[in-house]
């Protein structure tokens, strides 16, 4: 048998409850036998005085008869008289001799006697000399025997009850330990052996072993979205993955078969770079995502003005929007600061303008936004394409999820998820709303207040700011 | 140029010492950590290739750092398959001047050691530019062609500087990306071939020689030679 907390645990209360009846169980014992003592010398004292008296007073002859009519008259054995000359002869009393174990002196003395037919144990005597004569008054203390016995077995069984109880409390509660302790191993071994759809059985009430129990579930239920999270990844890794190196090994193969002219070998070959680029790149979009996953980007983060940003990166796009025919604007309140990761901000947004110049008509509109929400530092791409319907919103932001609009459109699916990515390493959110018709993709980030300059804490200057547009378009 | 390779994969060496040679460079090579460290102490090299991670128990970036402490002031570019920004940094900060992500492109190795060696030659920031017919002024930031003055937006001056402080150099589009633009991600449209394209408009359009100039497979360049 295993150690069991729950059985030392209840050993351990069983002693305590010994030791707290031994320490009541003592003193009462002690007092009660010192007062049981002092009475009954006390008493005897009394006794051998009152015959002392007789003694003095009518003499002998008077003692004698005096000791005889008690003898006659007292219930037996309950008092023990004896009178004797100097030779310890016997004249009186219902000793039939003196014991031999009591000297002729006075003073009390416990001896064990015989008593007609039956002994007496430690009979307290007292002896007293008169004259010629000895006197030995005692006791029986039969009288108390039982009580001392019922003492001593009340005290035995109240330690029985104690010790039977604390068992008994012990094995109950280990049972009931034991029963909880052996249905988490089995949850646990469940999962150990890869089902993570377990989880440990909780009851209503809150006792320590229910909150643990509450908490692992809570970890398991975190575990389960990380492993299911990263098995949907590699499985679209997998499968995005599979697609370009089919290309590029069905194109070596034809290559290697063919043997066609040297212009176009090498027109091939250039196509074989071109697929190992995307693979390339899928890679990096991925590793990046997993880094910020991780949460390991916080170490770049600093404070910086999301306005100049945007204006950056609206400024990059521009020349490519025109190519497009889009109107690409941008439009700002006023420096913003706030912390955070430069290079993957950028990312995040140019992502969003890169989306949105795919999706938007030709020609267009799209506008960037930069402004102080409720929420914080809002920025926002805004098109009038055909937006994303309420069902797909979902989907969009999971890995290499591509829409049917974007079929027959470069890239890998990855875009947005990235920005939700860093956006969530931002403690922000990606929203996608409706920008009837068209798509409004919005990132709200947490306004660094330490990093602002007192002129640029005054609150933006409402309308004029906000509304005239400084628009970036290259003439 | 002389140029150190430290790396222990035996085909990547191959196929770069082979193509700098074929630039015109010469290119030793190191396969461990302790010969690199020899050979860049003791030879005279204008470029050093280091990659990161070498078997046994020297490091890259610990061959960098005591380089740098012993004096050596050599340009060294980190090869390194470890992409986070974060290793990046501490790759620039052990002392490397450039680093580079494998799988590489062999253009945009060599379109680096370039740059670096072209910026460890010392660099007049103020001086004027001139690619043939091509001027700028850095400090008036005008523009001229023939005798033509040519008006560019701030960001396009800057990219058309970068170009010709490397002039007859090729320039790949991640150079551009991250020193025009300090963005350090690859956007998924090659919008930096639409700047391109708009410069190409203001500076060759009217003019029977073009200067900026695309090479394939690699990236761009200014030159005044044929």
């Amino acid at each position: 048998m295993m150690r069991s907390s729950a059985l030392s645990l209840a050993m351990g209360y069983v002693a305590l409850g010994l030791a707290a009846l031994v320490l009541f169980a003592a003193p009462l014992w002690y007092a009660w036998q010192v007062t049981i003592q002092e009475g009954r010398a006390e008493y005897l004292q009394i006794d051998a005085q009152r015959l002392t008296e007789v003694y003095r007073h009518e003499g002998a002859d008077a003692l004698k008869s005096f000791i005889d009519t008690r003898v006659g008259m007292q219930i037996a054995g309950e008092r023990i008289l004896l009178l004797t000359d100097a030779s310890l002869h016997p004249l009186a009393g219902n000793l039939r001799a003196w014991p031999a174990a009591v000297p002729a002196t006075p003073g009390n003395y416990k001896v064990n006697l015989g008593l007609g037919d039956r002994g007496i144990q430690e009979a307290l005597v007292h002896v007293t000399n008169l004259g010629q004569y000895n006197l030995l008054v005692g006791r029986d203390n039969a009288l108390f025997r039982p009580l001392q016995t019922r003492f001593w077995y009340g005290l035995a069984a109240a330690v029985a009850v104690l010790c039977i109880a604390g068992l008994f409390v012990g094995i109950i509660t280990r049972r009931a330990l034991m029963t909880r302790v052996h249905s988490i191993r089995q949850t646990v071994s469940a999962i150990i052996h890869g089902d993570l759809k377990h989880r440990l059985p909780t009851h209503v009430n809150d006792d320590e072993l229910n909150t643990l129990s509450r908490t692992i579930n809570g970890m398991l239920d975190q575990i389960e979205l990380l492993v299911h999270g990263v098995r949907n990844v590699s499985n679209s890794i997998a499968h995005d993955l599979r697609t370009p190196l089919a290309e590029l090994r069905s194109r070596l193969e034809e290559l290697s078969l063919i043997r066609p002219s040297t212009e176009q070998t090498y027109t091939e070959i250039d196509g074989a770079v071109a697929d190992v680029d995307r693979v390339i790149r899928i890679f990096d979009a991925l590793l990046r995502l997993a880094e910020i996953d991780a949460g390991m980007r916080r170490s770049g983060f600093v404070s910086l003005d999301v306005s100049d940003l945007a204006a950056n990166a609206v400024e990059f796009y521009e020349p490519a929007a025109e190519l497009k025919h889009i109107d690409l604007t941008f439009r700002s309140s006023g420096s913003l600061r706030v912390s955070g990761d430069p290079v993957l901000l950028a990312q995040a947004l140019s992502n969003l303008i890169d989306n949105a110049l795919k999706y938007a008509p030709q020609p267009g509109s799209i506008e960037v936004a930069v402004q102080r929400s409720a929420g914080g530092a809002e920025i926002s791409v805004s098109d009038h394409g055909p937006g994303i319907d309420e069902a797909e919103k979902n989907k969009v932001v999971q890995r290499f999820y591509r829409g049917d609009a974007s079929r027959g459109t470069p890239g890998v699916g990855l875009g947005l998820s990235l920005v939700q990515a860093v956006a969530k390493l931002h403690g922000s959110s990606l929203e996608l709303k409706d920008n009837g018709p068209g798509l409004r993709a919005v990132l709200t980030l947490t306004i660094d207040e330490s990093g602002v300059s007192p002129r640029e804490t005054a609150p933006p200057e409402p309308a004029a700011a906000a509304v005239a547009p400084s628009t970036l378009a290259l003439p | 140029m002389k140029i150190l390779l430290v790396e222990d994969n035996e085909r990547v060496s191959q196929f770069v010492i082979k193509g700098l040679q074929e630039a015109g460079h010469t290119a030793d090579h190191a396969a461990t950590g302790r010969d690199g460290m020899f050979l860049a102490a003791s030879e005279p090299y204008d470029v050093i290739i280091m990659d990161r991670m070498l078997p046994g128990d020297i490091d890259g970036l610990a061959i960098i750092e005591v380089l740098r402490k012993a004096g050596k002031r050599t340009p060294i570019l980190i090869l390194s398959a470890l992409s986070e920004v974060d290793d990046r940094i501490r790759g620039l900060r052990s002392g490397g001047d450039d680093y580079l992500t494998k799988p590489f492109a062999f253009g945009e190795l060599l379109a680096r050691i370039d740059a670096l060696h072209r910026r460890a030659e010392g660099v007049n920031h103020e001086a004027p530019l001139t690619v043939g017919d091509l001027h700028m002024d850095p400090l008036t930031r005008k523009v001229t062609r023939g005798n033509r003055p040519i008006t560019l937006q701030p960001r396009e001056f800057k990219l058309l500087e970068y170009l010709m402080r490397h002039a007859d150099q090729v320039v790949t589009r991640t150079m551009l990306l991250e020193n025009v633009w300090d963005y350090h991600f690859d956007p998924q449209t090659n919008v930096v071939d639409v700047h391109i394209s708009k410069l190409r408009q203001k500076i060759d359009a009217e003019f029977e020689r073009p200067l900026l100039r695309t090479v394939r497979n690699a990236g761009y360049t200014v030159t005044a030679s044929e």
